[in-house]
């Protein structure tokens, strides 16, 4: 069957201070600024003086939290213009992070996906990250004809910018390319397209 | 590959060696002049030792090459307390003899995924490390050793490992005055590194307090404490429902092993209770299950259906599985 329950979508946490954690990063893209807020407020001044915060403003939602974050007597705060340039903050930064450090990711499904394998990559563990959904469902979508990424898609049937083909996007999410997989939507009957409809979950 | 029977090995004494004034060094092959069965880093045996008429079965460290089938070597250190099985391999145990082992197991495996690995160890308990360094330093892996010893004439083993891996093997304690010191090993390491330590159980408290003061978290801190090398406890009885054997388990044998013993078969690949294969369900229980594995998910475990023999043990009147 081409669309089921998902099970292979992430199971999100709250973002709470872990409090045996040496030294904090805490990554959010737009909507994501919400409860990186809510975050450090639960935060003592030890742990604000010994965390990072890494923000984006591009958002799909248009919220933008840079003001409330700006509140608070953290380590650092790095705005960047794009989740892509936020994502290689991240990874510069990871590059020479310290054994103890704890990370906070939230945002889109897309932005915590590919950050987690950033994560990934410099050998962080589970225990070690958590991570909070934030703002709309819209989906990153791997393309299974052209492996092509398209990012923020909110449709059930989009039109793929590297091939051109128009895809339905199945509910299979795969952590390591961090992606929902999309596939040709015609493949049954050539140019008869099944139903579209809003991704909400 | 050597054939187990009733997953026993037959290993011939090749060579022993005198290391230090404590510990000697045993080379066995396969009885039958066969490949033994292949092994990871980490992995241990238990050695069946005829003692006085009854049988000690001591778990030993493989410490010969993963990648070299053709012998496998121990150490062991004479222990004059206890039940005394090292004595018997010190005093009884000749070259050419034969001994039966069990197939290896690994409770010990080195992180796959770890960026760079920190090894801290005491005096014997640097044998699970030299196996596991063959293999890292084979993938060309990061890796540093930190080998505390009692003084210069046990320093033997650091000095071999100090001629293979050069600088990346720190002695503490050979006569020139150093200690091992965990809280500034584990300071200031990079991300992604595991930590992995063999001795005596203050020894580990003292590694993962360190590391825990560091903050890390429990998935990079590894340990094998010398007391609880392989699934030991009290023992139980279990009822296999296909045949209605029942097959008592002894202190110093897991499950797994004492069902091998008795000439039943259980499917197995690791023997650590990491891969899964050995799932078995658990049809009748009067007590409780004492599940070691890192397989079975939380919820499993609560519903008491399944167990995994290579590992898990039970406190029970009653245990029946569906094998
Ligand atoms: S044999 Fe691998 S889990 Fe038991």
């Amino acid at each position: 069957m081409l669309i089921t329950g998902i099970k292979s979508r992430p199971v999100y946490d709250e973002l709470t201070p872990m409090a045996t954690g040496a030294s904090h990063v805490a990554a959010a893209q737009g909507s994501g600024g919400e409860p990186l807020v809510r975050l450090l407020r639960e935060m003592d001044p030890d742990q604000l003086s010994a965390t990072t915060v890494l923000y984006s403003v591009e958002s799909f939602t248009g919220k933008n939290h840079l003001a409330d974050l700006q509140d608070f007597a953290v380590r650092e705060l790095v705005v960047f213009p794009t989740n892509a340039d936020a994502v290689s903050g991240l990874d510069a930064l990871l590059a020479t992070a310290k054994m103890g450090t704890r990370l906070y990711l939230s945002g889109s499904e897309g932005f915590i996906g590919t950050s987690m394998q950033v994560a990934t990559s410099y050998g962080m563990n589970r225990d070690e990250v958590l991570r909070e959904h934030a703002g709309s469902f819209v989906r990153r979508v791997w393309c299974a004809h052209c492996s092509h990424y398209s990012e923020n898609v909110s449709r059930r049937i989009f039109r793929c910018p590297g091939c051109a083909r128009h895809l339905i996007v199945r509910d299979h999410y795969s952590g390591r390319l961090a992606a929902f997989q999309g596939v040709k939507a015609d493949g049954e009957v050539p140019g008869e397209l099944p139903e579209n409809e809003e991704l909400d979950t | 590959m050597s054939e187990a029977h009733h997953g026993a090995l037959h290993l011939r004494v090749k060579r022993i060696e005198a290391v230090t004034p404590e510990i000697n060094r045993y080379t066995f092959s396969a009885a039958d002049g066969s490949w033994l069965p292949p092994f990871s880093g980490g992995s241990h045996i238990r050695v069946l030792i005829p003692f006085e008429g009854e049988t000690r079965r001591n778990a030993y460290s493989l410490m010969s090459s993963p990648y070299d089938t053709s012998e496998y070597q121990i150490a062991v250190r004479r222990v004059e307390e206890g039940k005394r099985g090292s004595i018997a391999m010190h005093r009884d145990i000749r070259e050419g003899d034969v001994l039966t082992a069990t197939i290896p197991a690994n409770l010990f495996p080195v992180s796959k995924h770890a960026r760079h690995h920190v090894f801290i160890a005491g005096g014997v308990g640097v044998t699970p490390i030299y196996a596991q360094l063959d293999e890292l330093s084979l993938k060309g892996s990061s890796f540093e050793l930190h080998l505390a010893v009692r003084g210069p004439e046990h320093a033997a083993l650091g000095h071999e490992l100090r001629e293979r891996y050069g600088d990346r093997v720190v002695l503490y304690g050979d006569g020139d005055g150093t200690r091992l010191n965990s809280h500034e090993i584990l300071g200031g390491l990079p991300l992604g590194t595991h930590a992995y330590v063999c001795g005596p159980s203050r020894m580990v408290d003292d590694v993962i307090g360190a590391a825990h003061a560091h903050g890390w978290t429990d998935s990079h801190i590894h340990f094998e404490r010398f007391e609880d090398l392989g699934s030991t406890g009290d023992p139980f009885s279990v009822t296999l429902a296909r045949s209605g054997a029942v097959v008592e388990v002894s202190p110093e044998q897991s499950l797994l092993e004492a069902v091998e013993e008795a000439g039943h078969k259980l499917p197995y690949l690791c023997r650590g209770g990491a891969c899964g294969e050995c799932e078995t369900e658990v049809l009748e229980l009067e007590g409780t299950l004492d599940h070691r594995d890192d397989w079975l998910s939380e919820s499993d475990r609560c519903t008491n259906k399944l167990i995994m023999p290579c590992v898990s043990r039970a406190t029970c009147t009653k245990l029946v599985l569906n094998a």
